[in-house]
């Protein structure tokens, strides 16, 4: 037994204690770690299109990209189309990676890694968001984007992966790469059903 | 451990592939969102009637609010992760179906008591809705998926190990371990 690896129940108990200050800690400090991830998300945007984004700008917490794509209005006026994300929809998994983390009483380094991973795969469901919102209106804005063929297929998986996925399913992984608990848990389970079945032939 | 994560993975990506195609979507995924919404309503009526039913929309018929159940909120992405996990991790069939079953019951009826939870959050504030619907279910749905899936692999049939201290010793040392 490793010295200071909680128990499922208090684990589970300090979780539900950590999240509410986790999710205030996350959401009033919205403006901050919303703004990294709509700037990384804008890159991603540009690499899949030929640069469409030309500027992200707030409203409210959301995040409205500014795009080079023409689109025209029933009045007959043309308009540049201007995308608008809830960012909070897909950065919420940080309160819950942080509450999951502080339940064990992880290390900072940790702490701070995990976030700093978890940014990249939330500008990735923004990114994402901003093209699959671009791509139902139609083949006229998909090839001012530049996007065609595979790429438009691209666009629904990744939106899956970015809307169904990664947000909630994320942080529970990256804990578990960095959790003790876990691999307790994994390692005492696997020694247990070694014990009961035939061993794997496919080594584990 | 790495083997675990990847056949997680690779698991996962079959499955919401599956769960994706249109044959799957008709014949499993609309019914259960609907039937969701039933038992949901079903629930509802034991202690307030206004409630009414329209495929896969829960309405009050008190105020008019009205809630759809779409994808990511019928459960059917948790059950996936949960089910993955499962078949990921090294141990007998019969403990997987087992396990299996029984979490993805226990997914399913947090999921109803989310539904129902909206539904009413949703007549009351707004802002509450949202709050609740966008950023502490999805979180608290996962968890769940965590803690059932921790106890399924702690509940695996223990034997006297020879590497590692007798069964039962670890727990009672976590449990030691943990007091602060």
């Amino acid at each position: 037994m490793t010295a200071g690896v909680p128990s499922l129940k208090k684990f589970v108990l300090y979780t539900f204690l950590w999240l509410p200050p986790c999710s205030a800690a996350w959401y009033f400090s919205a403006q901050y770690h919303t703004a990294a991830a709509g700037e990384l998300a804008r890159v991603l945007v540009n690499q899949f299109t030929n640069g469409i984004v030309s500027t992200v700008e707030r409203s409210g917490l959301d995040l409205v990209f500014v795009t080079t794509i023409r689109v025209r209005h029933e009045s007959g006026q043309t308009a540049l189309l201007t995308p608008e994300v809830n960012p909070l929809v897909y950065t919420y998994g940080l309160a819950l990676f942080l509450a999951l983390m502080l339940a064990e009483r992880a290390k900072w380094w940790k702490i701070l890694v995990g976030a700093a991973v978890l940014l990249p795969f939330q500008s990735w469901s923004i990114a994402f968001e901003v093209l699959a919102q671009c791509m139902q209106l139609g083949t006229d804005v998909s090839a001012q984007a530049g996007v065609s063929g595979w790429r438009l297929l691209a666009v629904d998986v990744g939106y899956q992966l970015g809307t169904f996925i990664f947000p909630s399913l994320l942080p529970v992984v990256l804990w578990a790469v960095f959790s003790r608990l876990f691999s307790e848990s994994v390692l005492r389970s696997q020694v247990r059903d070694t014990q009961t079945t035939p061993p794997d032939p496919s080594g584990y | 451990m790495a083997r675990f994560f990847i056949l997680f993975v690779v698991i996962l990506a079959l499955l919401f592939a599956v769960e994706l195609t249109p044959p799957v979507q008709s014949a499993i995924v609309v019914p259960w969102t609907q039937a969701l919404v039933r038992i949901s309503a079903r629930l509802i009526t034991l202690f307030d009637p206004h409630v009414a039913v329209f495929g896969d929309i829960l309405q009050s018929t008190a105020n008019g609010f009205a809630l759809s159940v779409r994808a990511g909120c019928n459960g059917v992405e948790a059950t996936l992760i949960l089910s993955a996990a499962m078949l990921a991790f090294p141990t007998s069939w019969k403990r997987r179906v087992i396990g299996i079953l029984a979490g993805v019951t226990v997914v399913q009826l947090l999921n109803i008591v989310r539904v129902i939870s909206l539904f009413y959050l949703g007549q009351w504030n707004m802002k509450a809705f949202d709050w609740a619907h966008f950023y502490l279910w999805p979180a608290l749905i996962m968890l769940d998926v965590l803690i059932v899936w921790m106890i399924w692999i702690r509940s695996l049939p223990r034997a006297p190990s020879a590497t590692g201290p007798p069964a039962g010793s670890g727990d009672a040392g976590a449990q030691q371990a943990t007091v602060s």
